[in-house]
C-alpha cells in the first residue's frame, strides 16, 4: 500500500481501527460487563438479595431436584417443558419453572417461574421483571434493535477489524519491551500514545484471546463451510457426530406417564459421585416422546460444553452422556468458547477478567481520541474543522461519555419504575436508550471542552445515585452488604463510587489541562484516571 | 496462597525487567546501572517469570495458564502507575512484594 | 452530415469524463478496492481454503472440521494483513482468484462434483 510495509501497517492500524472503533468500544463496555451478569442480575432484583448460599449446597441439591420435580407435576402437568435451575456460587435462588402455554404460532412461550430460596424452603416473592445482565449480555452481540443476524454480522466484521489492528498494532510499535512501563503524562497526544499502549500491552494475551475466541463463538453463522464440505447436512451434521447429547427426538403427544426421578438422579450420582449439577430440564413431560436432561458444573476445567446426561423420560434409562474424553482438536475448540465466555472463573479469574476488559475498553476510547487530537494539533489557526474531524469528535463525545451515562440511566430506571409497570424490562431498556440519545443529541450541536466536563459531572451524578437511589428504595446498602458479607452487590455499589471518583478526576484534569504550553507539572494520579480523562 | 505466590513471583519478574532498564533504574537509584547488574536483574526476572508460569501450569492446567495472563496485566498495571508516577516508592513496594513471595512461600512449605 | 462526429464523440467525452473522474478520485478507488479484496477476497478466499482443508487433514471426520473451523480466523486475518502489505493491487487481485479458484477445484475433484 505505502513505501514500506510499517507505512502501510501503520495505516491499517489508523483506519481499520478508526472505522469500528465505537462499535468496538460498545461491544466491549458490554462485554466486560456481562463479565458479572449473574451478579448485576441479582443486583437488579432486590427480592433475591435476602437468600444466602447454604453451605450444604451440593449436599442438598438431589432433595431440591426431587422436591422441584414433584412442584412441576402437581403445577404443570401440560407444559412442554419443565426445568429445575437450582442455586450456584454466583445465582443464590432455586428456580422451578415451567414453559407457558404457546401463543399461536410461537415455537416457544416463555418461562413461567418459581423461585424457592433454597435455606428456608420458602417460596420467594415474584422478583421485578428485568432483564439484568443478560441485557448487556446480549447487547453485545446481538446489539439490541437490530434484526439478530444482520447484528452479528457487523459485530463479527468489528472483531475482525479489531483482530487485524490488534496484529498490526504490535507489529508497528517498535518499542513494545522498551516502553513497557513508561507512561508520560501531561504531554497532549504523547500522553493519549502512551495510555493507547500501555493499556494494550499489559493486556496483549488477553485482546487477542477475547477477539479471536469472540469470533468463534459465532463461527458457525460466519464459516459453515468446512462443515457443509465434510458432513451432507452441514453444521447439523457436525453437531449430531461431536456431541451425543444433541439428540432430537420427534414430539409424540402420547400420553405416558414419567419415569421416577430417583431412578434417574441414581444413575447420575453414580455416575459423577460428587457432581455440583446445575440443571435438570425435562421436555414434553407426560408424553411418550419425554426426555430429561441433567448438567453438571465444568468446574474450573477449560470447557465450556457442560458434563451433560440424556434420560429417555419414560422408562428412565440413559440415552446419551457427553464424552469426557475430548480429542484434540476438540479441546482446541472447546476451550476457545469457553476462554471468551469466562463461565469457568472464579472471583479472582473474573475480577481479572473484568481488569483486562476495562484495559480493552481504554484502549479502544484513547485510541479514537488520540485520532482527533492529532488532526486538531496539525490544523492551523485559522483553518475551520472538516467534517469528518466533527464527526469523529463528536461520536466520540457521544460513545465514550454516553455509554456509561445511559448504563447509570439502566439501573437507576430498574429501581424508580413502579413494579407493576407493564413490560418493565423494556422500559428499563429505553431509558438506557433514550439517555444515550440524549447524550449523541448533546454532541451533535458542540463537542468541546466544555461539554465533556459538563457530561463528566453528570455522569459523575449518575454513578453517585445509583448506589443512592439503592440504599433508599431497597432495604440494603453499601454498609450493610459489607456487614453481611454481600460480595457481589457490596463490589456492584462500591465500582460505581469509584466511577464517580473517577469522573470527577476526569473533570479536574479537563479544567487543568488548558493549553499544551501550559507548564506541566508531574501529575500523581494514577494512570487510569489519566486515561479517562479528555483534553479538548 | 498459591495464587499470592505466583502473582508475586510475576510481579516480581516485572519488576526485574523494568530495573534492568537504565531509565527506570536511573530513576530508583540515581545511579547508572552497570551492564553486569542489568544482566543479571534479567535473568532474575525470566527466571522467576518461567516459575510463575510453571507454578500455575503445575496446579491448574489452562485454567493456571490464564490466571497467569491476568497476573502479568495487574503486574504491569501496578509497576506502570509506580515508575510513571511514585519512582520513589519502588524500593517499598519491591521490599513488600519479596515479603509477601518469602511469606507465601514459607507458608506453603510449611502446610 | 454535421451530427456524425458529434455522435461519435459523445462517448469518447464519456470516457475521456470517466477516466477524468477516475484520476481525480484514484486514490479512493485504491483503497475501496483493497478494502473489498481484504474483507470480501479474503472471506471467499479463507472459506473455501478451509473447507479443502476439513476434507484433506488426516483425522477423524469431527475432527478436521473442528480444526479447520478453529483457523478460520487466522487464515483470514492473514490474508487481510498480507493485502494490505503488498503494494500492487493486479497482484492481489490475481493471487487471491487464482488461489481460491485452484482450492475450489481441488474441493471439486476431491468431492467428485465434476
Amino acid at each position: 500500500m505505502k513505501e514500506s510495509f510499517f507505512r502501510s501497517m501503520t495505516w491499517m492500524h489508523t483506519w481499520v481501527g478508526l472505522l469500528v472503533c465505537w462499535l468496538l468500544y460498545l461491544i466491549f463496555f458490554a462485554g466486560t460487563i456481562s463479565f458479572f451478569r449473574d451478579e448485576v442480575t441479582l443486583w437488579n432484583q432486590p427480592a433475591l438479595h435476602q437468600i444466602a448460599t447454604p453451605s450444604n449446597r451440593i449436599q442438598i441439591q438431589r432433595e431440591q431436584i426431587v422436591a422441584g420435580y414433584d412442584y412441576l407435576k402437581n403445577t404443570a402437568p401440560d407444559s412442554n417443558r419443565w426445568g429445575v435451575y437450582l442455586p450456584s456460587e454466583r445465582e443464590p435462588q432455586l428456580n422451578y419453572a415451567y414453559e407457558k402455554p404457546r401463543p399461536e404460532g410461537k415455537r416457544f412461550g416463555g418461562w413461567q417461574d418459581h423461585y424457592i430460596n433454597p435455606v428456608t424452603g420458602q417460596d420467594v416473592d415474584q422478583p421485578r421483571e428485568t432483564q439484568g445482565g443478560n441485557f448487556f449480555y446480549r447487547l453485545h452481540f446481538d446489539l439490541h434493535y437490530l434484526d439478530t443476524r444482520t447484528a452479528r454480522w457487523i459485530v463479527c466484521l468489528a472483531s475482525l477489524f479489531m483482530l487485524v489492528a490488534l496484529i498490526s498494532g504490535v507489529v508497528i510499535h517498535k518499542r513494545i519491551f522498551k516502553d513497557m512501563f513508561s507512561f508520560r503524562s501531561n504531554k497532549g497526544s504523547r500522553s493519549w500514545l502512551d495510555g493507547h499502549n500501555v493499556s494494550s500491552v499489559l493486556a496483549l494475551p488477553f485482546h487477542i484471546m477475547i477477539t479471536y475466541t469472540g469470533l468463534i463463538t459465532l463461527i458457525f453463522m460466519l464459516f459453515p463451510y468446512p462443515a457443509m464440505t465434510a458432513y451432507d447436512n452441514g453444521v447439523r451434521g457436525l453437531f449430531d457426530d461431536v456431541q451425543p447429547t444433541n439428540v432430537r427426538t420427534k414430539s409424540n403427544p402420547e400420553k405416558a406417564s414419567l419415569a421416577p426421578i430417583e431412578h434417574v438422579l441414581d444413575q447420575v450420582y453414580t455416575n459423577w459421585p460428587d457432581a455440583d449439577l446445575t440443571q435438570v430440564t425435562i421436555r414434553d413431560p407426560n408424553k411418550a416422546s419425554a426426555t430429561i436432561t441433567v448438567r453438571a458444573n465444568t468446574g474450573s476445567l477449560v470447557q465450556d460444553q457442560s458434563p451433560t446426561m440424556l434420560f429417555n423420560g419414560v422408562d428412565g434409562s440413559l440415552i446419551a452422556k457427553t464424552n469426557q474424553e475430548f480429542s484434540a482438536s476438540e479441546t482446541v475448540f472447546d476451550s476457545m468458547t469457553a476462554l471468551h465466555t469466562g463461565r469457568l472463573a472464579n472471583p479472582l479469574l473474573r475480577w481479572l477478567y473484568f481488569l483486562c476488559g476495562i484495559a480493552g475498553c481504554v484502549m479502544i476510547a484513547s485510541g479514537c481520541i488520540m485520532w482527533a487530537k492529532r488532526i486538531r494539533e496539525r490544523m492551523k489557526k485559522q483553518q475551520t474543522a472538516s467534517f469528518g474531524l466533527k464527526l469523529v469528535e463528536g461520536l466520540n463525545l457521544a460513545t465514550l461519555m454516553g455509554l456509561p451515562l445511559a448504563t447509570c440511566a439502566f439501573f437507576i430506571a430498574n429501581r424508580l419504575l413502579p413494579i407493576t409497570t407493564a413490560e418493565r424490562a423494556d422500559k428499563e431498556i429505553l431509558a438506557f436508550f433514550l439517555a444515550w440519545l440524549a447524550v449523541a443529541l448533546f454532541a451533535l450541536f458542540k463537542r468541546g471542552k466544555r461539554q465533556w466536563i459538563q457530561l463528566a459531572w453528570l455522569n459523575c451524578a449518575a454513578c453517585f445515585s445509583v448506589p443512592l437511589i439503592n440504599a433508599i428504595t431497597t432495604e440494603g446498602n453499601l454498609i450493610s452488604y459489607l456487614i453481611n458479607g454481600q460480595w457481589a452487590l457490596f463490589s456492584f455499589d462500591l465500582i460505581c463510587l469509584v466511577c464517580a471518583a473517577l469522573f470527577i478526576v476526569q473533570v479536574k484534569k479537563l479544567r487543568t489541562a488548558t493549553s499544551k504550553t501550559a507548564p506541566v507539572k508531574r501529575s500523581s494520579r494514577s494512570p487510569k484516571k489519566q486515561l479517562e480523562e479528555q483534553k479538548a | 496462597m498459591n495464587e499470592l505466590l505466583q502473582f508475586s513471583l510475576c510481579l516480581l519478574a516485572f519488576n526485574c525487567f523494568a530495573l534492568a532498564k537504565f531509565n527506570h533504574y536511573r530513576d530508583v537509584f540515581k545511579n547508572r546501572p552497570t551492564k553486569k547488574q542489568s544482566q543479571r536483574f534479567i535473568i532474575a526476572a525470566w527466571i522467576s517469570i518461567l516459575l510463575s508460569l510453571v507454578l500455575s501450569v503445575a496446579q491448574n492446567n489452562g485454567y493456571g495458564a490464564l490466571l497467569f495472563c491476568g497476573y502479568m496485566a495487574l503486574s504491569l498495571l501496578i509497576l506502570m502507575i509506580f515508575y510513571s508516577f511514585k519512582a520513589s516508592w519502588v524500593k517499598i513496594m519491591s521490599a513488600v512484594n519479596i515479603t509477601v513471595l518469602m511469606l507465601s512461600g514459607l507458608f506453603l512449605s510449611v502446610f | 452530415m454535421h451530427t456524425q462526429p458529434i455522435e461519435n464523440s459523445q462517448p469518447l467525452m464519456e470516457r475521456a469524463k470517466l477516466s477524468q473522474f477516475y484520476q481525480t478520485h484514484k486514490y479512493r478507488f485504491a483503497v475501496f478496492s483493497r478494502f473489498l479484496a481484504a474483507i470480501l477476497g479474503g472471506y471467499v478466499f479463507t472459506a473455501v481454503f478451509t473447507s479443502l482443508l476439513s476434507i484433506i487433514l488426516p483425522l477423524k471426520k469431527s475432527d478436521a472440521v473442528l480444526l479447520s473451523i478453529s483457523l478460520t480466523i487466522l487464515v483470514y486475518s492473514c490474508v487481510f494483513i498480507w493485502v494490505f502489505a503488498i503494494k500492487s493491487l493486479k497482484r492481489i487481485w490475481i493471487t487471491i482468484l487464482l488461489t481460491t479458484t485452484a482450492c475450489a477445484l481441488c474441493i471439486a475433484i476431491l468431492k467428485d462434483w465434476l
